[in-house]
């Protein structure tokens, strides 16, 4: 890097700010060159840093030339005009830079915590989903003989189920349907309802969910198994209530399901806040398709899925028995073992919810690779495609 | 092409409500005189605010998508004065002003910010936090704002759209100021009409006739009643989802109900606080009084009252608390049994409706029909049939 002169606050600021569109990693404490004068506002800080660290995550270096440097400009005039999403702190200021006196103090944008760097990120990602359009979903022609089932249960093996069983010509319901009731130890069905409804309309964050329904002493909807049954009038002989997973595909009426890819903690965090950003940049019925393509996308990072804390334990077990009790009294068949409803021994001991640094690392990769953007999910090839 | 384009992007707390209502009546009269204030529903200002800001908003956000690009069409397009008001517009960023005033092209462009003084605001906007499911204590409320890190939600959020010269900052920088208008809200105890005049001169309102009565307001709450909406918050908002807080509890009890409450002492600041918001809003109104804006109403107003007897909403005692609460546990009842009784009309229809489902079935040839679907509903080879048979009739 060339030795820049020494520039008063705000000229520092537009050359820290020219810096970083450049691919610049330098802090700004660190920085003292001049710059011109933008033309629009100054960003704040949260975009500022945001955009630091996106440079330092693409392994970028100032004064590169060609396509790279082109659209490493125009992603980085994308984090730096993106707004923070939701309620929380206003654009702030750079320390050291010019301030008029009112307004949040100003501060130095390596300090701004990871919670507020994903305020911007969010809506990165949500304007590139967006762009990107749901992936089509894989459907056939009906299989007139194919046996009617209609899924409750888990949410995340419901939705997995229902996608495979419509591209392989079975989809779901149709006239005196079986109605399927898949199972799981209660804290993994909470688990997997919540981080399902992050990839749906999204949701309050994880402790607050579970307190919700703790402090009601309720199961949420799909959460409640024999609740579910009724809501889709199953008569007890067309009622199967699985807790075995391996002897799903045979009730749902094919030979095998493929595996149900469970989410991190991480993953179900970031698409809970890019679900609420989608929110309000697409019409409501159009945020499902573009959710689901995000589920199926989204990559992998190895954190494990959010867990049941210990202090929600015992409302756990308690309700895990009064459901058994429930689907007991409704005499309603069980496939597996009624035990297997039951929350699981052991649950985890260390972290149960999202850390922000994870998710900030993982929305931080999504935004400098754009892998998960270029591969076109689905299942394609000779089945019917639509949208 | 609008010729001009009046801007009103706050404060909350200010008479918004009110003027926003008489503005959404009264679209028909206003249109007759070249001024236009494009709204399809009551809340259309505020759904375009929440697009603008990215804000979302317990749910209500998937109506806001698009609002505000709307708005501005509108508003463009339009060939004599516009009107856009509502007071989280207040909160907006820099860079998300740039982009509003863009929006509107190149109509001349004038911001209105209504603003009270601070010693009025703080208590106000407490009880506002109060009624949007926060329980935190009054004197919790205060220590937070005076911290000025600013770092808390309700920290940012209050001085977003309360600290007057920042938001004129951030709104008015590019403004001449002769096209930034002011309108002070009157000191406690004025004339009830005159900050509806101030408005009405502001936005050249002046000779209309509008219907002004009041359909719509957002009215303040007495101390007991805002303590005792605060315990109750304290057992509800963790399992009462904004869905269901926002009739049930805000416009239910905080608005139909406990605001009936009239005879209760209002709610003020301690004297220490008193003193630090005067003092506040002292240096304000210096700042300002540079600038050359245009003032409905006097940049004294911001000064605010003097100090009162301070009746604190952290140690009301029960007894003030029981007739609020009886009020409370009555409209409840009330609600619950207006709300059987339409559970019980939605039964009687129900039940109608199965009933003549079910004579429609008793006919001997609909008897047979069903036995043979229920047989062939048995094996694959007789849902293939029936498949086929519902396709060739069009029912697949």
């Amino acid at each position: 890097m060339t030795a820049l002169p020494e520039a008063d606050g705000a000229g520092r600021a537009h050359g820290w700010v020219a810096h970083l569109r450049d691919g610049g990693t330098t802090p700004w404490l660190a920085w003292s060159g001049a710059g011109a004068p933008l033309p629009g506002p100054l960003p704040g800080a949260q975009q500022l840093e945001l955009l630091r660290r996106i440079n330092l995550a693409a392994g970028s270096s100032a004064g590169s030339r060609g396509d790279r440097h082109r659209e490493r400009t125009r992603l980085a005039d994308r984090v730096l005009a993106a707004p923070a999403a939701g309620r929380g702190k206003a654009d702030l200021a750079l320390v050291g830079a010019a301030h008029r006196g009112f307004g949040p103090a100003p501060v130095d944008p390596a300090t701004v915590s990871a919670h507020e760097l994903l305020r911007v990120a969010s809506v990165v990602l949500a304007d590139d989903l967006v762009a990107l359009g749901p992936d089509p979903v894989a459907t056939s022609w009906p299989r007139p003989w194919r046996r009617r089932v209609r899924l409750v249960g888990d949410p995340l093996v419901a939705a997995a189920t229902r996608e495979h069983l419509l591209g392989k010509g079975r989809p779901e319901g149709g006239p005196r349907p079986f109605v399927v009731a898949i199972g799981r130890p209660l804290d993994e069905l909470l688990a997997h309802t919540w981080t399902q409804r992050c990839f749906e309309t999204g949701a309050t964050p994880w402790a607050e969910w579970l307190r919700f329904w703790r402090e009601r002493d309720q199961l949420p909807a799909r959460a409640d198994l024999v609740a579910s049954v009724q809501r889709w009038g199953g008569r007890r002989p067309f009622v199967r209530v699985v807790t075995d997973l391996d002897l799903l595909p045979r009730q749902a009426g094919v030979r095998s399901l493929p595996a149900v890819r469970v989410p991190g903690a991480d993953q179900a965090e970031l698409a809970r806040r890019v679900a609420a950003v989608v929110g309000l940049r697409v019409d409501r019925k159009d945020r499902p398709g573009l959710m689901r393509t995000l589920q199926r996308r989204i990559p992998d990072s190895g954190v494990a899925p959010v867990g049941v804390p210990a202090r929600e334990h015992q409302w756990v077990e308690r309700s895990a028995a009064r459901t058994v009790r429930a689907v007991q009294r409704a005499g309603y068949a069980v496939v597996g073992d009624l035990a297997g409803l039951e929350p699981r021994a052991g649950a985890p001991s260390g972290a149960t919810g999202p850390d922000d640094r994870q998710v900030l690392d993982l929305a931080i990769r999504m935004i400098v690779d754009p892998g998960w953007r270029e591969r076109r999910g689905g299942h394609q090839g000779d089945e019917e495609v639509e949208r | 092409m609008s010729k001009r384009v009046l801007l009103h992007v706050g404060c909350p707390k200010t008479g918004t409500s009110y003027l926003q209502d008489v503005l959404f009546r009264n679209q028909k009269v206003l249109r007759e005189h070249d001024i236009l204030y494009p709204a399809d529903r009551f809340d259309a200002h505020f759904l375009a605010a929440l697009d603008l800001m990215t804000l979302p908003w317990g749910g209500l956000e998937t109506e806001a998508v698009g609002a505000w690009d709307r708005l501005a069409e509108q508003v463009r397009d339009w060939h004599g004065t516009a009107i856009v008001s509502h007071e989280i517009f207040a909160r907006a960023t820099p860079t998300q002003v740039a982009r509003a005033l863009e929006s509107l092209g190149d109509a001349e462009v004038h911001l209105v910010l209504s603003v009270r003084d601070l010693v009025r605001q703080i208590p106000a906007e407490w009880q506002e936090n109060v009624k949007h499911r926060s329980h935190i204590t009054y004197a919790a409320f205060l220590e937070t704002i005076r911290d000025p890190a600013r770092d808390s939600r309700i920290g940012s959020w209050f001085w977003a759209v309360q600290e007057i010269p920042d938001i004129l900052d951030r709104w008015g920088a590019s403004l001449p100021p002769s096209q930034v208008h002011l309108v002070t809200v009157p000191p406690s105890g004025s004339d009830r009409g005159e900050l509806w005049r101030r408005f009405s001169r502001t936005f050249g309102l002046d000779g209309l006739d509008l219907d002004l009565a009041a359909e719509r307001e957002n009215p303040s709450l007495g101390v007991p009643e805002t303590s005792l909406l605060r315990t109750i918050n304290q057992r509800v908002t963790s399992i009462i989802a904004p869905p269901d807080y926002r009739p049930l509890v805000r416009e239910l009890l905080a608005h139909q109900t406990l605001s009936r409450g009239v005879a209760s002492a209002r709610l003020g600041l301690p004297p220490d606080d008193h003193a630090w918001a005067q003092a506040l809003c002292r240096d304000w109104v210096g700042a300002m009084s540079e600038r050359g804006y245009d003032v409905s109403g006097s940049l004294d107003d911001l000064l605010g009252p003097d100090l009162g007897t301070f009746a604190d909403p952290d140690t009301v005692p029960a007894d003030e608390l029981l007739p609020p609460a009886l009020d409370t546990i009555s409209a409840l009842l009330v609600e619950g049994a207006r709300l059987r009784a339409v559970e019980e009309r939605l039964h009687e229809e129900l039940r109608e409706a199965r009933e003549e489902r079910d004579r429609a079935r008793l006919t001997p040839s609909y008897r047979v029909k069903r036995r043979i679907v229920t047989s062939l509903e048995d094996s694959a080879a007789g849902r293939g049939a029936l498949d086929v048979y519902r396709r060739a009739r069009g029912r697949a």
